[in-house]
């Protein structure tokens, strides 16, 4: 056992103290420079905002453009456990990854088209249940009544839990003899559920978890949409004998989309990635039966040893999301309130 | 004049009829429920004496409770530890996150400048890379860099990796934020910093709160980066401490259900702490009053 | 001539003063083993505590212990090495020695030990690490084999063959409290890993690799998939869902007649508390009746391992230790406290082994094993088998099908493995 003394007390707090202090540091030495060049030397119109831009920029750069070329590097190799240093690089390898990644399966059976499919149908399955549960609550949190604080702390439980230890127990929970799910349901007269041996129940499992632990984001999100709502509109739609329905159709949800667009674009990207609840709920199993794409492409490459196929799988991820991104951002409007503000 | 039961659920409405209340009520209470009771299971596992660790039973004190696997998690393990180091690199990381977003966000909020747009969907894509992709190059940087082991170079990896989401959240709030308060204060004769430090940000506790409370959570439940970055027992952060406690085939279920119960303490307590500005403060693109 | 004596005499002095000086401030060595133990058997804390012990005769070595899970560990260290860091020393499960093999980041021990240095060894502890005529561990402990457990409370003679495990199991398995279900089973074990398929797969008359090529799709992987589906369907003698901790916590709980578990387990199964529950009693997994062969548990160890770049100070402080760790004194210790059969010749002829009831039983058990193939093909063959081992235990696919789909995912994963 290692006992938490004063001395890492203090060996933390120090190491903390530098590094607030070199980031500080660092980030006026890049605002100086950004002023001199931009304004000083270019008088550029735009130099203020360059100038605050500049650290974030910067430091979002290096985490991401470096990775993200070292990535597309190991796409064009073949980098695998027969030649893990000594792989060469070359496009024919990168041509052969990125057809292996839609005419061979993935893992052992699964294929790319069927990962994908199921990824789609969890995303929405979940990102809908998300907006539809978030927005239930968030409707009947939305009024003066008691206890509102407690609920809200209540409802936000699943969140703020970490998510490894919310996956694991709810591993447990599923459990076929010991887990409460199935225990409720024979006490409400069911027959039990093999929840985590048959690869269907197994999906209804991870995405039952996944509801749980997201519904709490969009409550609280569309609550601070809901509140910036003017009580006015609601006032004048009732003088004009507007039912609840018409309200929530012609004001609600309009005055509520420039919230809930980000907020479902966050949604389905965090969904789409999501790793944790999958991993540690079932590993993808049974019978490969829950992988998602991103859990299949983390196994490609650490438990297959498939180094260049899985960077270029892991670009075919990313393109896909991004498009379908793109495409929602069109057909939704966009950003409306974040360009025009 | 209508009742209650005509009038919007949509609106503030004082005159909810006692029937729809309680209506209300027990939805609230059911959801509540459904949301805190596995954690409930989990404290319950973490009582229960470790011979007994499976059980029909659905009481949640379980008969002979004993809190020994809290003793021997903070007397026998490093679990002390774990925590200190969670919450150094947590806290860190949240301090350099919003250092370096704050002032981006507001270079968003407030400057129709050239690339601003590519410059915010650029900030969304980086949410879109999927988990893993970065972890084997990101390791050979901080290898390099000498800073694997350290609380620098997780802080520094887990407050870049929540920039983009906490320039987000600030500049939506920001967008909230009437101009005119800056302009008077430029009037008086502030530079645009000063106008920025002295006005804006005192304003935007909510945002910074929220932001904060992303970023902490971001790096307090990390375990990828963590379990290749730290190979030191005396760096681990919980998540890769607690596999300590889970052998190839043994897992001590006991303090492993203790350890994830005061794991969530922290967690929990910064929510609560935090509650007042959690909805106020999540203006994503929000609209203005 | 008086001068020049005197000042050899001086001269010899401090060269007898420095040279020992030199020789005994040795230099410091800090060394980093990466270890799968981890607390909940105690293993990790009696690591800790050897190198404390060792660091307190030898000064100037110190230690870092750090430990990963198994597989995270592998992960890790591949990354690690990529990257051009890592530790001085690997403890860990065979296994680990075909992928690390493949991808050049371990030593042979022949780079690290004299000629002659495994003459010490038991041969089940060299075979397992054996690989392109070269051993690539030093082993630690050997076994890690399966075997059958049962609880004298509840049972008294251990069945002999399958039709006898059937049969003691139906009567085993009991409805306590009336509710419909059975909350007492006659037979547990992780029903859905291959590692626990891979015995009976040997009883049948198989074996998942031959050489490098994989022999999945046989007749003996048919009948030992069918008899494991019909223990759960036909039979209900063992519980609809178990994994590892459930099989595990029903049989401490004394809610299990018999358990089918590996040796790492023994320790945890005669500490005080489980005692209350479970009297001990171990056997040979049974014979199957249709072949009359002893079913095949793998066999394997925990070795310690070379990395690849480990040179100068640091292996010559690490082969120190190793030497350390092999000995008797310490190798009997690990027997006593931890239930593992030891891996050198003459620790297994103590009379801590011979005498000892759970320890002759798991030793018999060994005899009937085969050590688990370490080729990297391997992986393969337990990736392609679980999925469909899934299946059947779902009821989803029949053996013969489950077999077919295994042969073809082993041959295609390695196919795209050497690609």
């Amino acid at each position: 056992m290692i006992p938490l003394t004063w001395d890492i007390v203090a060996r933390g707090l120090g190491e903390i103290g530098r590094l607030l202090g070199i980031v500080a540091v660092i980030v006026v030495v890049l605002e100086a420079l950004a002023y001199l060049i931009l304004h000083r030397l270019l008088k550029y119109k735009y130099s203020l905002p360059f100038m605050l831009l500049l650290p974030a920029l910067v430091g979002v750069m290096a985490l991401i453009i470096y990775p993200f070329g070292f990535n597309i590097y190991l796409a064009f190799s073949n980098m695998n456990m027969f030649r893990f240093k000594d792989f060469s690089v070359g496009l024919s390898y990168g041509i052969t990854n990125f057809l292996d990644v839609f005419r061979l399966p993935v893992l052992q059976k699964v294929t790319f088209f069927q990962l994908l499919g199921r990824t789609i149908l969890w995303t929405v399955v979940n990102v809908v249940c998300h907006v539809l549960g978030g927005l239930g609550l968030a409707i009947l949190l939305n009024r003066p009544m008691r206890g509102k604080g407690v609920y809200r702390t209540l409802l936000v439980v699943p969140w703020a839990l970490p998510q490894v230890i919310s996956a694991l127990a709810w591993r447990g929970e599923f459990h076929f003899q010991y887990g409460f799910v199935n225990l409720m349901l024979e006490r409400l007269g069911l027959r039990p559920v093999p929840w985590l041996s048959d690869p269907r129940w197994a999906f209804v499992a991870v995405v039952l978890v996944n509801v749980w632990l997201g519904i709490p984001f969009m409550m609280v999100v569309l609550l601070g949409g809901l509140q910036s709502i003017s009580q006015e509109y609601y006032d004048a739609a009732q003088i004009d004998g507007a039912s609840g329905w018409q309200q929530f159709r012609s004001i609600t949800m309009p005055l509520l989309k420039p919230v809930l667009t980000p907020a479902v674009i966050l949604g389905v990207v965090w969904t789409f990635n999501n790793f944790n609840v999958i991993y540690l709920v079932t590993r993808g199993g049974p019978m490969e039966g829950t992988d998602l794409l991103v859990t299949s492409m983390f196994k490609a490459v650490f438990e297959f040893y498939r180094y260049g196929f899985g960077a270029a799988y892991a670009m075919v991820i990313f393109v896909f999301l991004f498009i379908f991104s793109a495409v929602y951002l069109r057909l939704s409007g966009g950003f409306k309130g974040a360009w025009e503000s | 004049m209508r009742t209650g039961s005509r009038r919007s659920v949509f609106r503030r409405a004082r005159g909810d009829s006692p029937a729809k209340r309680a209506v209300i009520h027990a939805v609230l209470i059911l959801a509540c429920v459904m949301s805190v009771y596995p954690f409930l299971r989990v404290v319950s596992v973490s009582l229960r004496p470790s011979n007994q660790l499976l059980s029909t039973d659905l009481a949640l004190i379980p008969p002979g409770a004993s809190l020994e696997n809290y003793r021997a998690l903070i007397f026998e393990r490093d679990f002390t530890i774990w925590l200190w180091n969670s919450l150094v690199v947590s806290a860190a990381s949240v301090l350099v996150g919003l250092m370096l977003a704050a002032t981006a966000a507001y270079a968003f909020s407030r400057w129709k400048f050239p690339g601003r747009r590519q410059g915010l969907l650029f900030l969304l894509t980086t949410q879109m890379i999927p988990a893993g992709m970065l972890l084997l190059p990101i390791y050979i940087m901080v290898v390099r860099l000498k800073l694997f082991n350290t609380y620098t170079g997780m802080a520094i990896a887990y407050s870049v990796g929540s920039v983009p989401f906490s320039i987000w959240i600030l500049k939506g709030y920001y967008d909230t934020i009437p101009r005119e308060l800056e302009e008077a204060a430029l009037v008086d004769g502030a530079s645009p910093l000063v106008a920025f430090y002295r006005v804006v940000i005192p304003l935007s506790t909510p945002a910074l709160a929220i932001a904060g409370l992303f970023s902490f959570m971001t790096a307090w439940n990390d375990y990828m980066m963590a379990r290749v970055m730290l190979q030191k027992p005396n760096m681990f952060t919980w998540p890769v401490g607690f596999q300590k406690l889970m052998d190839q085939f043994q897992t001590a279920w006991g303090q492993f259900a203790a350890a994830s119960v005061l794991v969530a303490i922290p967690a929990l307590a910064l929510f609560l702490y935090s509650s007042k500005w959690l909805v106020s403060g999540m203006t994503l693109g929000g609209v203005k009053e | 001539m008086r001068r020049t004596f005197v000042s050899g005499l001086v001269l010899l002095t401090l060269v007898a003063l420095i040279v020992p000086a030199g020789a005994m401030a040795q230099k410091k060595v800090s060394l980093t083993i990466w270890t799968k133990e981890g607390e909940a058997e105690g293993v990790l804390q009696e690591i800790i505590a050897l190198t404390q012990e060792y660091s307190k005769s030898h000064p100037g070595v110190t230690f870092e212990v750090v430990n990963y899970g198994v597989e995270d560990l592998r992960q890790n260290f591949q990354s690690a090495a990529f990257a051009g860091t890592g530790p001085d020393l690997l403890w860990t499960v065979s296994d680990h020695a075909g992928p690390f093999t493949a991808m050049k980041l371990i030593k042979s021990v022949d780079q690290v030990f004299p000629a002659g240095y495994m003459d010490k060894f038991v041969k089940p502890g060299i075979e397992a690490v054996e690989l392109g005529g070269k051993i690539w561990g030093v082993p630690l402990s050997v076994g890690n084999h399966l075997m059958l457990l049962y609880n004298k409370k509840l049972i008294k003679t251990p069945p002999k063959d399958t039709d006898e495990l059937i049969k003691i199991g139906k009567e085993l398995t009991k409805d306590l409290n009336n509710d419909g279900k059975p909350d007492q089973y006659g037979l547990v074990y992780n029903l859905n890993e291959p590692f626990w398929l891979a015995p009976w797969l040997g009883g049948f008359g198989g074996w998942p690799l031959d050489g490098t090529k994989p022999t999945l799709d046989s007749q003996a992987m048919v009948d030992a998939l069918q008899f494991l589906h019909d223990l759960k369907f036909v039979h209900k003698i063992v519980p609809m869902e178990a994994d590892y901790n459930a099989a595990d916590s029903l049989f401490k709980e004394g809610k299990a007649a018999m358990i089918i578990n590996g040796d790492w387990s023994l320790g945890a199964y005669q500490s005080d508390e489980v005692k209350k529950n479970v009297d001990l009693g171990i056997a040979r997994i049974p014979k199957v009746t249709k072949t009359g062969k002893w079913p095949s548990p793998m066999t394997s160890g925990i070795y310690l391992m070379f990395p690849e770049y480990l040179e100068g100070d640091k292996l010559n402080a690490v082969k120190g230790f190793v030497d350390f760790l092999v000995s008797d004194e310490i190798q009997l210790r690990f027997l006593e406290k931890f239930k593992r059969l030891p891996a050198t010749a003459s620790a297994l002829k103590n009379p801590l082994v011979t005498e000892d009831p759970i320890l002759k039983g798991s030793s018999d058990q060994m005899v009937v094993g085969r050590p688990m193939p370490t080729v990297p093909e391997m992986r393969a063959c337990w990736d392609a088998m679980r999925p469909n081992q899934e299946a059947v235990m779902a009821g989803k696919m029949s053996p013969k099908d489950a077999a077919k789909a295994m042969q073809e995912a082993a041959e295609k994963a390695i196919r795209e493995m050497t690609k």
